[in-house]
């Protein structure tokens, strides 16, 4: 596609996600679509890691769960300012990226899978044993909402929320593309598809794994506090394997290594899931529905719903 | 540590270890042949459990639970080798194969753990015991037959699948597709018939897990979670690709985590286990035993 189209394109969605709060008065869809835009945000930060990089971090949702609890210690325990204790989140959550990266830079395919999940469930471990800071298997409760001056984000019919969680992902959307179009996002692809030649013409596998590892976490980290204030509740369920299902899965149907795909899957997986609910039967089923969606998707379109784009010209 | 307690820990260390070794084996095993990892493994254990129950309600109380166990593992090397076929099979060749089929294994996950609630329903169950009543060993043991049973009987079986691996020509070849496919197929080997044994015997040793974990504590449809993680981590303390590690390491992790819980409480202990794991990792990349590890990309 031209760039020129795509960039009408880009704009129309995002003039019509703007708009589409004072269209539609149902408060339940502007719920939902806070949903979708914080696991969009998610979904294609993990793409930077997992598809451009091909680094199989499996703790991504991991980090996300950082940021949900850092945001919620901070502003309920530690009295942090709702507006401050959501950027924490993210720098929480970047720094934590670090922490991860030393034992995965000298790991290769599946030890990265491994090392990573057992960073994730680590995380969750230590939530559920430490009660007095994060509440535990409970979780944390009663964490304050952002507020402007007077004006509380959580009594508005979700407006507020409906737009700062729009923008977060607007701005993670921009940031990425054009961190993968800068030179380093050039040599992390090389390092991907050639890591002989790439590391022969002076790229540094270790520092391109750290920064971009910390580049995937900090939009998570954001993200989770996003949720966080959002939900008014940091639960452990955020670290579960359910969590990672859903985010991987609008990862791969999306396709990787597209920033937008995941983006479009994450729509698409939720609305679908939300469809599936008309259908107050299927109970339990449903999940069965959703895997062999799945299933079958991976099957069908190996390359996601974009890779089936670019097939069908559009 | 009193004698007494030094006998608990001993025991329930025992115990852990060998439905460890079990179920690590058969991601091994997996791992090592068709060079995915399963994550749907540990619900598969969950379902095992389930099957057997199911079997054992159909036949009345009248017989020994080793009959529905028997059926049990018929049942799950069929599902196994079905569950290679849709998961699996369809990927080979792509080169995304390990993150393809962790999504596929995770949807697998899903699957099951929502299908046994759909069909058996969220209420706990158990499994009659093996073998009624205790045994004792001079004064300080005295466990009850079923645990002595899965002390005893889950080497025996591991034991089974060292010798099948090492000294059968079915078990051999299994392992010549793991260590080389191309040159395998070569020599005569049908690779796609191995990796269907594979996926099956794998899968029937997670069912014959989830049996014995079913008489030792309640049913639920997430059983196979926990059990599962610390699979993930016996594999990786022996090195992937590597049964005979996997299983002392299985042994090892199973102490580590009864003596832990003994010492520093039920709550410490997952985060230590992990964290062990973790330098596992850092420092020997390839697990504790690793001899020569399947090359990864």
């Amino acid at each position: 596609m031209p760039v020129s189209r795509r960039f009408t394109l880009l704009i129309a969605c995002i003039a019509a996600l703007a708009a589409f709060p004072l269209l539609v008065q149902d408060s339940y869809m502007r719920h939902l679509l806070i949903l979708v835009f914080i696991f969009a945000v998610v979904a294609s930060s993990w793409d930077v890691s997992l598809g451009y990089a091909g680094l199989f971090n499996f703790g991504h949702v991991a980090f996300f769960g950082i940021g949900v609890y850092a945001t919620g210690i901070l502003a309920r325990k530690f009295g942090v300012d709702p507006w401050l204790a959501l950027p924490a989140g993210g720098i929480v959550a970047g720094l934590s990226a670090v922490l991860v990266a030393i034992p995965v830079l000298r790991l290769k395919g599946i030890y990265v899978v491994l090392v990573t999940f057992a960073f994730s469930q680590l995380c969750l471990q230590l939530v559920l044993s430490q009660s007095w800071l994060t509440g535990g298997a409970a979780g944390l409760v009663r964490i304050p909402p952002l507020r402007l001056l007077d004006y509380n984000f959580a009594r508005d019919g979700k407006f507020a929320y409906y737009y700062v969680a729009l923008v977060l992902l607007i701005l993670t959307i921009v940031a990425l593309t054009r961190f993968v179009k800068a030179p380093i996002g050039r040599g992390i692809l090389a390092l991907r598809d050639n890591p002989d030649y790439a590391a022969a013409r002076g790229i540094n596998q270790a520092i391109v794994r750290v920064v971009v590892l910390v580049v995937s976490a900090i939009p998570a980290g954001l993200a989770g506090g996003l949720y966080c204030l959002y939900f008014r509740i940091a639960a452990p369920e955020v670290f579960s394997f359910g969590t990672a299902i859903l985010i991987l899965s609008m990862l791969l149907v999306g396709g990787t290594s597209t920033i937008y795909g995941p983006v479009a899957a994450a729509f698409c997986i939720m609305l679908f899931s939300e469809y599936l609910e008309n259908f107050p039967q299927l109970d339990v089923y449903k999940h069965l529905v959703i895997a062999a969606v799945i299933i079958a998707i991976l099957r069908l379109a190996p390359d996601g719903l974009s890779g089936l784009a670019r097939r069908l010209r559009i | 540590m009193s004698l007494d307690a030094f006998a608990s820990v001993l025991l329930s260390g025992l115990v852990l270890s060998s439905l460890y070794a079990l179920l690590a084996s058969g991601l091994s095993l997996v791992w090592t042949t068709l060079g995915i990892f399963n994550f749907a493994h540990g619900a598969l254990m969950a379902v095992g459990a389930y099957i057997t129950w199911q079997i054992a309600q159909g036949l009345g109380d009248t017989y020994w639970i080793g009959i529905p166990i028997v059926l049990m593992i018929a049942v799950m090397i069929l599902l196994g080798a079905l569950l290679e076929y849709i998961l699996i099979r369809p990927f080979y060749g792509d080169k995304n194969l390990i993150l393809v089929t962790v999504m596929t294994t995770l949807a697998a996950l899903t699957f099951f753990e929502n299908g046994i609630q759909a069909v058996w329903g969220p209420r706990l169950k158990q499994l009659p015991p093996v073998v009624e009543g205790n045994v004792s060993i001079g004064n300080l043991f005295t466990v009850s037959s079923h645990e002595a049973v899965v002390i005893v009987v889950s080497p025996l079986i591991l034991i089974g699948l060292y010798y099948f691996l090492n000294h059968s020509v079915t078990g051999k070849s299994i392992r010549a597709v793991g260590q080389n496919q191309k040159a395998a197929k070569l020599m005569g080997i049908h690779v796609g018939r191995s990796f269907i044994l594979t996926f099956g015997l794998a899968t029937a040793l997670a069912g014959i897990a989830g049996a014995f974990f079913g008489g030792l504590r309640l049913m639920n449809p997430t059983m196979g979670s926990e059990p599962l993680v610390k699979a993930l981590i016996v594999v990786i303390f022996g090195g992937l690709g590597n049964i005979g590690g996997t299983i002392a390491a299985a042994y090892m992790i199973g102490f580590l985590e009864a003596l832990l819980i003994y010492f520093v409480g039920l709550y410490w202990t997952p985060s230590i286990l992990f964290l062990v794991m973790i330098l596992v990792l850092f420092f020997r990349h390839e697990g504790l035993f690793s001899s020569s590890p399947r090359t990864t990309t």
